[in-house]
């Protein structure tokens, strides 16, 4: 088998199953069976053995710790804390509450590694609080669903984790790599929100007292000091990313049993199962689409596609796009973390072999499958907040697009100027 | 056909394996904080010796959460699918369902039967650090799959004894 059939039977048995709605993690394990099965090398035992080499990684525990630290502060109401002191940072410019939906996914990405999490838990306050003040469902569900985004691509982050872990690519620096596009993606919403608000005649909040401002910055600083705690460690080389995120979860249980006193044992079991539940079934995909692309590279798949992208001559910018696009659209119809996986170790030779730095590759591609957490058919915050806002996918679908345009423009930003992105690494991780 | 739903011999198994299993994953992930705290602590703490063995145990724990949560999810049907066809009602979608859960079996038994051998080729390994027989790990592949069929015969017997109003 040459690595045109290989590549050919695994993506068509895939395509086929996934359409018929088997789960992504199943079709990726399925895929590989016929080619395991029938190639005289090979044998099934393959499939357990890659599955095992990727569950086996000390990396990889900082995804369940970092969804539970995630999980932890929304349950102790942290959330709530962050929410009025972005209130009082930002509440007073027109479109007051969509700024605040933004901010806070912002703050809160900085404490939690995953969006998911960040939609579920803002979602469930800022949307009726939105609606209340009379902002139209579709905005508020829309806003909440792509300021959501930041949650993967601001510090800590599940996806750079599991990025770093798979392709050997430090984490501390994908982290730092990350800040200056998710602030720059979120301000890109902000601008959007801006110009929304004017012509919807969207209300502002009073402007704050000093007194407001000052105690709402109180109740938050110990949750705001998370990110300090998480980034700086790793970057300053005192911990590994998976004693942060370790360091995270006991941060938040410090805040929601000690300080803010709101969670109680039943509680903290719900968190805990949901939190492992959650993380089994991302992982769990980790494991068989690591077996999905051990074939391509076994069959030698990766190097045909740069033979052939090499003919075309694309040079950085173009090449950067492309691998871009693929992630977009790669993003749009499958998990993000799978996605890495399969598409990150083909594309990264094509990557390589026109001078894109690994750590620019990681969040050209990180950035490109966050924005397909938003996107239909398969986006995950979109479904989240759409169920919390009780409205259909295709009501807030025209509010998504108007947000995403500018991000999308970001997202171009960020292929043609990798300096933006590599500039805080540079800095730190010497 | 009825659309009352008796539970049978096999939803009663289900349904009390399903609750064993919850419970065993929320322990686990309480049992994976605990050597990953020691580990964080002993860095800083000179009183508490640097395990090497955390590590192990915490790798350990996290095989078997994956093991069990993905079980967990074959049953409340949470892995991720991928919505893109529109939903065909009536004939052609139950032969759809039907098919899924073949597939899905299908998968369950390669589990099942591969990771008999796959157990049995870790049986004669042992952990580097603490020892620990690699059997304790690998056996979690066959019993996956074992507990994966348990749960879709669930699910067949459901297609075949349930008629949903479409």
């Amino acid at each position: 088998m040459g690595p045109l059939e290989v590549a050919l039977i695994l993506m068509i048995t895939f395509l086929v199953l996934v359409l018929l709605r088997v789960p992504v993690s199943f079709a990726l394990g399925l895929a590989t069976i016929p080619i395991l099965m029938f190639h005289e090398r090979l044998t099934v035992t393959l499939l357990f053995t890659e599955m095992f080499k990727s569950f086996n990684s000390f990396i990889l525990l900082a995804v369940p710790f970092f969804l539970l630290a995630a999980n932890l502060m929304n349950a102790a109401g942290i959330t709530d804390k962050l929410i009025n002191f972005s209130k009082a940072l930002i509440g007073f410019l027109p479109g007051g509450l969509g700024h605040v939906n933004i901010v806070v996914s912002m703050l809160f990405a900085g404490i939690s590694g995953s969006s998911t999490a960040d939609s579920a838990g803002i979602g469930a306050l800022m949307i009726p609080a939105m609606k209340k003040e009379g902002y139209d469902t579709s905005m508020s569900v829309a806003v909440t669903a792509c300021s959501s985004v930041m949650g993967v691509i601001i510090p800590p982050s599940v996806l750079m984790i599991i990025w770093g872990g798979v392709m050997s690519v430090s984490i501390g620096s994908l982290f730092l790599a990350g800040v200056i596009p998710g602030i720059i993606i979120g301000l890109s919403m902000m601008i959007t929100m801006y110009f929304f608000a004017k012509r919807k005649g969207y209300p502002r909040s009073p402007f704050p007292t000093f007194k407001t401002f000052i105690s709402s910055f109180a109740n938050a600083i110990i949750a705001l000091m998370t990110p300090i705690i998480i980034v700086g460690g790793i970057a300053g080389g005192w911990f590994t990313a998976t004693e942060a995120s370790m360091i995270a979860v006991l941060y938040s249980l410090f805040l929601g049993v000690v300080i803010y006193k709101t969670l109680d044992r039943k509680k903290l079991m719900e968190v805990m199962y949901e939190s492992g539940r959650f993380a089994s079934i991302a992982l769990f995909a980790v494991g068989t689409a690591s077996a999905f692309a051990f074939l391509m590279a076994f069959f030698k798949v990766p190097e045909a596609i740069v033979s052939q992208i090499a003919e075309l001559n694309l040079g950085f910018t173009m090449t950067g796009l492309m691998i871009a696009l693929s992630f977009l659209i790669i993003g749009m119809f499958i998990d993000a973390i799978p996605a890495i996986i399969i598409l990150g170790t083909v594309l990264w030779p094509v990557a390589d072999s026109v001078g894109i730095d690994a750590i620019h590759f990681a969040i050209i591609g990180v950035v490109s499958l966050a924005f397909g957490l938003v996107t239909p058919p398969y986006g995950l915050c979109l479904l989240i907040t759409c169920a919390l806002g009780g409205i259909k996918v295709v009501d807030a679908l025209r509010n998504v697009v108007l947000l995403l345009i500018p991000m999308l423009l970001m997202l171009i930003l960020i292929v043609i100027w990798p300096e933006m992105v590599l500039w805080l690494p540079s800095i730190f991780m010497q | 056909m009825s659309n009352t739903h008796l539970p049978t011999i096999i939803h009663q198994i289900s349904e009390i394996y399903f609750r064993f299993l919850k419970i065993l994953l929320t322990a686990l992930m309480i049992l994976l904080l605990i050597p990953v705290f020691l580990q964080v602590v002993s860095r800083f703490v000179d009183f508490i010796p640097r395990y090497i063995w955390t590590e192990e145990i915490a790798r350990f724990a996290f095989v078997w959460i994956i093991m069990i949560g993905a079980t967990i999810a074959v049953r409340d049907g949470s892995h991720f699918n991928v919505d893109i066809l529109p939903r065909v009602s009536g004939k052609v979608g139950r032969q759809i369902n039907f098919f899924l859960l073949c597939a899905m079996l299908f998968f369950a038994s390669i589990f099942l039967i591969g990771g008999f051998s796959f157990a049995k080729f870790g049986s004669s390994q042992h952990s580097e650090i603490s020892g620990l027989p690699m059997l304790t790990l690998y056996i979690g592949w066959p019993i996956a799959g074992l507990s994966w069929i348990l749960f879709l015969t669930e699910k067949i017997y459901d297609h075949f004894n349930i008629k949903k109003d479409m």
